[in-house]
């Protein structure tokens, strides 16, 4: 970060800082417009929790506003931490749904006659894995309901911090 | 999660740099003050709280970085970085598998299976993950990370460039 000065004021320094992490923010704002967009919205979890480590170690100097401020991105890097999760979970389920279908059809046809030419019904008995797969569609159904309810909530959070001032505080250098 | 500490006289550091020298030695202290118990995956809370004394640590020295020598500093930050990273792969488990728990408590017995058998596989991620955590625990302590980083806070060398 440019313009620091070590051997000057802690308050004025801090402000620089502030101003900068808070137009980082700021400026994903529209891209975290689009719900698929997972880059940004990892972006903004970042950013976020940059600029809450600054105000909550500056807030003995920036006084009660940044309180305020690290409140509100702390509250932004939660929902999108959680929103990140479900990210994550997502594709987890269909690699395991996967692996596990692919175990299943092996099993199968290990238990055929080498020149069948159908396969019984009855050899889904050797599919081991056939009990798990109703949970794990519901846990996918779950959780793409869940990441969908959690955007909408960060959607609410961060038109609330764009209408707070807080975004122009930060911009005004914490002043 | 654990409130970060108050730093003592941080309001009236004289400089940019005194404070940076409070800040970073009570972030220090705060790390390894919540090593205790950090191994027992049966209370996750400890996982969660030393990671995010790491958090607050490496977020003070990346404030404060032109106050300390950037080799050191640099170098100082990686070993951080790199006991967040186990904590942080320890945490991921902790709490997938608490979320999902929680998700298997709400379903029918006959959807439990499937939901059972993903907790299953994270048990052993989690499990491999406490290995891993031990032994970047071990590390740490073998390289005195715990004093080199009060070190720093001591031998700050403030540079004449003012970029980071």
């Amino acid at each position: 970060m440019k313009g620091l000065d070590p051997e000057g004021p802690l308050n004025e320094n801090l402000r620089r800082i502030v101003a900068v992490r808070g137009a980082e923010l700021r400026g994903l704002g529209s891209a975290v417009l689009d719900p698929g967009d997972v880059h940004a919205l990892h972006d903004t979890r970042i950013a976020a929790k940059r600029l809450r480590y600054v105000l909550e170690l500056g807030e003995p100097v920036l006084g009660p506003n940044a309180a305020d401020g690290a409140k509100r991105a702390r509250h932004i890097q939660h929902v999108l931490g959680e929103l990140h999760d479900c990210d994550e979970t997502l594709p987890r389920i269909a690699r395991v749904l996967e692996r596990l279908r692919g175990e299943d059809a092996t099993a199968i046809r290990a238990g055929l006659a080498p020149n069948a030419s159908d396969v019984d019904p009855e050899s889904l008995r050797r599919a081991r894995h056939r009990r798990k797969y109703a949970g794990l569609e519901s846990l996918a159904a779950y959780t793409r309901a869940r990441r969908d309810v959690l955007y909408a909530e960060f959607l609410r959070i961060w038109t609330d911090l764009e209408q707070s001032g807080t975004l122009e505080w930060l911009g005004a250098g914490a002043g | 999660m654990a409130r970060a500490r108050p730093v003592p006289g941080f309001a009236d550091s004289g400089s940019f740099c005194e404070a940076a020298a409070r800040a970073v030695r009570i972030r220090v202290e705060e790390v390894f003050e919540r090593a205790e118990g950090v191994l027992d995956i049966e209370d996750i809370e400890r996982v969660h709280d030393m990671r995010v004394a790491t958090r607050r640590l490496r977020a003070a020295m990346e404030i404060f970085a032109p106050c300390f020598a950037k080799k050191q500093r640099r170098a100082l930050l990686n070993e951080v970085k790199a006991l967040a990273d186990a904590l942080g792969a320890r945490r991921d488990a902790d709490v997938a598998i608490v979320a999902l728990e929680r998700v298997g408590d709400a379903m029918p017995a006959a959807d439990l299976p499937g939901v059972e058998h993903l907790v299953s596989e994270l048990r052993d991620e989690q499990q491999q993950a406490n290995d891993e955590l031990a032994q970047a625990l071990d590390r740490i302590e073998a390289g005195g990370l715990h004093e080199r980083l009060l070190a720093l806070t001591v031998e700050r060398a403030p540079e004449p460039a003012v970029t980071m």
